[in-house]
């Protein structure tokens, strides 16, 4: 079995009766890439992952795991899960309550009839790494939900699959041991070198552990980059408004004040903001993102001639602890920013603000999206 | 590939149980629309004549209904009032005695039929006695009549309405109380307002279900209601079918009609559960909030107290009684005439030994073949997603809307024609048991099948185990407990099953529930005490045997 296995899926299509869950997506694991699919809940990212392991049947298109077509639609190929040579870690844990921890996390060993010595040596190590190690005898009945995570965690890796699936897996947790067993899954990743693909709605979870994120919406793909690429220029509104906060700045382009590859709109109120393309073409309605913390506020004004910036009042002040979210009466409409805490501004207070042009980014113009369409 | 061999089997697997279901009810239809000569088969002629003939009948039909409603009401009133009592009340002892509420249910119909028969026939009856003893004149309760039909079966059916109705209240969100008191609204407004509409739903299900299951009951209307004459629908078919020459089609027809109107209440019924589902039960858990009763609760434990007694110490006491008495004349026997010999007697009865035997080897055939079918097909229609695994489980709950009697009658008709030579043997027995359970024993592993999450399976499929080891390693011992709960359910209603096996069994392989109804007609009542006692502790012993089996073997295995 190879240690590391690329994984490739196309067009694929699944369908639960009139529904389409997965309307045609495409895309590509690196072997040792660590990828996350984000999206909404309903958006097909679980389905997606359910038939990379097998446990869906898709309707068509064609998934390949290491080279060898697993599933394809046209030739009429279904590899069972069990054939795969995959792993999976599940929303619920799914952690056996009739065996001890130790039986749970060799039960992969078992089955692919190691001698009793290795497993009892592998089982080891794999609880060590996820810190459960003294609790190898333990009824797995017994256990409270972040140690069941970890056994879920050591059962899924123990017998070095060539692909590890995540499937939400921290979902059920409370919110601290959630951030703790992001930075742990990470660590893993990184000292075991398997290929992944993690699920999750949660944008912190998805920046935190993936090389490349996909982010789907209605069973088809918006967006696809790094965490970096995804959240300082996402390309859709739905990206921009998913992948953390951001303001939208509508406008007309204004060609003729153009100048060092930026594009100008010009608000309905009159203002002009410069902004970054990023290798989009300005559409007929073009739309500017720009995030909520890259908006700064100063109470004196900016050196002259910087762009982007204009004055504002502050209408509401909501103090959230790490931040402090600000509402903006700007432009005839509201802007929201967030600051870091301890800034000293308070509401009527009448401020600055500004963006450099680079935190503008430039969304791609977008036809009005209908009800679903056919794929293909 | 490999699911295509998997999927015929599942389709064949489903069709012949819907066979197994369908069939005898083909052939019971068939009898009803038959109008030339009654005993001809297959039917000469076919009309609508013995369906027009029912009105001649329609004092039997007046019959079973009042029956029905006087025992559902009470039934319903005594769950009820049990219900809240031991879920909602701070009442001494109520784990105990919400243990205690299964015992009705293992005293079955029929004993408590045969010692209330002993207990209030107008001229012999223990109490009557005791009531011309007091001075009374006349009787103080007959239990041939519709109201003591009734009565008795309303005692046994009150386990079933407490069972329904308990797990409507009990897993009731207190939060749903206290916030109407919070704002405001006191106690009495708050049970009127909220506690009982979110109860209703429940309540109007079992109502139903225990409407459904008296019209069809059989055994308390025979034991009680044969010797006045008092007939119900499933007596009188009885009747028909035994009497010579016997009426099939009139039967058939009368089998028809209660299976129609049987089938409408359980359908009312689902529908009334799945509606009434929303609030009650949000799946978290919490204690039901207990109301402090004050001096009331010895009240309240009086009487629960009292329906134990009635339902349960009273008739087996008076069972116990008759069965070591010479002639059973008083409840409490005279030292004079103490005797052992009715048990001696049974024992010696060739008839009797063979039955019980036949019974018990029934039972467990029947328990055991009847896990393993329907374990697997609780899987199909639960977890394989079968195209078409919704109308195999409609099929399959159907025996529940057709009275044992009236599908043993089907059954005597289809068998007697199949080419197979098994009519009058236990094997024509073991089909029909496992075709009238089939909704129970599917009901009781189903409820476990859905307890365990799938991804428990789908885990071990990812962790690269195949189909079998799958379920050597998984499924199987995730299941093992609700699995024997199923075989003991099965083997216990096997092992007393009336209305089917009085129909279906042959002279040379008799079981012992039938056996106890003849003898309870033709020879003594107290043999027939002693037999019924005998059936109890048979199964009493092979239980408490299997307990201890089934102890070692779902002991956590120690490899």
């Amino acid at each position: 079995m190879p240690a590391k296995a690329s994984i490739e899926v196309r067009d694929l299509v699944v369908r639960y009766g009139a529904v389409a869950a997965v309307r045609g997506v495409s895309f590509e694991v690196g072997a040792g890439e660590h990828v996350t699919l984000l999206g909404p809940s309903g958006c097909g990212k679980t389905t997606t992952l359910r038939a990379i392991a097998g446990l869906e049947h898709p309707t068509s298109g064609e998934i390949r795991i290491g080279g060898d077509v697993v599933y394809s639609g046209a030739a009429r190929v279904h590899v069972t899960p069990e054939r795969r040579g995959l792993s999976m870690v599940f929303q619920s844990y799914a952690i056996w309550p009739h065996m001890s921890v130790f039986d749970n996390v060799a039960y992969g060993l078992r089955v692919r009839k190691l001698p009793s010595g290795e497993v009892a040596e592998r089982v080891r190590w794999a609880l060590d790494l996820v810190q459960m190690g003294a609790l190898a005898a333990r009824s797995a009945a017994q256990l409270s939900g972040g140690q069941q995570q970890r056994v879920a965690l050591a059962r899924a890796f123990v017998f070095s699959p060539a692909v590890l699936l995540f499937d939400e897996p921290l979902s059920n947790l409370d919110a601290k041991l959630r951030a703790e067993m992001r930075i742990e899954i990470k660590e893993l990743q990184r000292r075991l070198g398997i290929t992944s693909v993690y699920v999750t709605h949660d944008l912190e979870e998805a920046l935190a552990i993936s090389d490349r994120i996909v982010v789907m919406r209605d069973g088809v793909i918006e967006q696809v980059g790094s965490p970096a690429e995804i959240y300082d220029r996402p390309r859709s509104t739905f990206v921009a408004d998913f992948v953390g906060s951001a303001n939208l700045i509508r406008g007309r382009r204004r060609p003729d004040l153009e100048q060092e590859g930026l594009v100008v709109l010009e608000t309905p109120g009159g203002l002009l903001v410069h902004g970054s393309a990023y290798g989009r073409h300005p559409g007929a309605e073009p739309l500017f993102s720009v995030r909520t913390v890259h908006v700064r506020l100063t109470r004196e004004r900016p050196a002259a001639g910087a762009r982007n910036v204009w004055p504002a009042r502050i209408r509401r002040r909501v103090f959230q602890g790490d931040f402090t979210q600000y509402q903006l009466d700007w432009d005839g409409r509201t802007l929201v920013v967030r600051s870091a805490s301890g800034d000293p501004f308070a509401e009527d207070d009448e401020v600055y603000l500004a963006v450099e042009p680079r935190h503008c980014v430039l969304l791609e113009d977008e036809p009005l999206r209908g009800g679903p369409s056919p794929p293909g | 590939m490999a699911s295509w061999g998997s999927r015929l089997l599942a389709a064949a697997v489903g069709g012949a149980a819907a066979v197994l279901v369908l069939y005898p009810i083909a052939f019971l239809i068939q009898a009803s629309l038959s109008v030339g000569d009654p005993q001809a088969r297959p039917p000469e002629a076919y009309g609508l004549g013995n369906y027009t003939d029912l009105p001649r009948y329609s004092h039997i039909f007046g019959n079973t209904v009042l029956v029905a409603v006087i025992a559902t009401v009470v039934a319903i009133v005594v769950g009820f009032v049990m219900g809240w009592i031991l879920s909602r009340t701070n009442v001494p002892g109520r784990h105990a005695f919400e243990q205690l509420m299964a015992l009705p249910y293992y005293v079955t119909p029929l004993m408590g039929a045969l010692a209330w028969s002993l207990l209030g026939s107008p001229s012999g009856g223990f109490v009557n006695q005791a009531w011309r003893a007091a001075g009374g004149s006349g009787h103080l309760i007959d239990i041939n009549s519709a109201w003591g039909i009734a009565w008795v079966m309303a005692l046994f059916e009150g386990s079933v309405a407490f069972v329904m109705i308990g797990a409507v209240m009990k897993p009731m969100d207190p939060a749903l109380e206290e916030a109407s008191q919070v704002l405001g609204a006191g106690r009495t407004r708050t049970m009127l307002k909220v506690t009982l509409p979110l109860v209703i739903p429940g309540v109007l299900g079992a109502t139903v279900f225990v409407f459904a299951e008296m019209l069809g009951s059989f055994s308390a209307a025979l034991v009680l209601g044969l010797p006045n004459r008092f007939y119900v629908v499933t007596t009188a078919m009885y009747q028909l079918v035994s009497q010579y020459p016997p009426r099939f089609p009139t039967a058939a027809a009368m089998g028809v009609s209660l299976f129609g109107v049987m089938f409408v209440m359980i359908w009312l019924y689902r529908r009334i559960v799945r509606r009434g589902h929303y609030a009650t039960i949000t799946g978290k858990a919490f204690r039901p909030r207990v109301m402090r009763v004050g001096r009331l609760r010895w009240g309240l434990f009086a009487l629960c107290l009292v329906y134990l007694a009635v339902a349960v110490v009273l008739p087996v006491l008076t069972l116990f009684s008759a069965s070591v008495q010479r002639l059973a004349t008083a409840l409490i026997p005279a030292r004079a005439n103490l005797t052992l010999a009715n048990y001696a007697t049974a024992f010696s009865l060739d008839a009797v030994r063979s039955a019980l035997g036949n019974s018990l080897l029934l039972g467990a055939a029947t328990a055991t073949l009847g896990v393993g079918v329907m374990a697997f097909l609780a899987w199909l229609i639960y977890r394989s997603r079968l195209p078409g695994a919704g109308g195999i489980e409609y099929v399959l709950m159907f025996p529940q809307a057709v009275p044992r009697l009236v599908f043993a009658f089907g059954m005597l008709w289809a068998w007697l024609i199949f080419p197979l030579p098994i009519y009058g043997t236990l094997w024509l027995l073991l089909i029909a048991y496992l075709t009238v359970f089939l909704p129970l024993g599917l009901r009781t592993i189903a409820g476990v099948i859905l307890q365990v999450d799938r991804s428990l399976e789908e885990s071990a499929q990812m962790c690269g185990a195949g189909w079998g080891y799958r379920m050597r390693t998984v499924t199987l011992p995730l299941l093992r407990p609700g699995l024997v709960a199923a075989w003991l359910l099965l083997f216990i209603a096997s092992v007393r099953e009336l209305g089917a096996s009085i129909l279906l069994m042959g002279p040379k392989a008799k079981v012992i529930t039938p056996a106890i109804v003849e003898s309870w007609f033709s020879t003594s009542t107290e043999l027939t005490a002693a037999m019924a006692l005998l059936q109890t502790l048979a199964v009493a012993v092979a239980l408490v045997l299997l307990f201890t089996v089934a102890r070692r073997v779902t002991q956590p295995a120690g490899e």
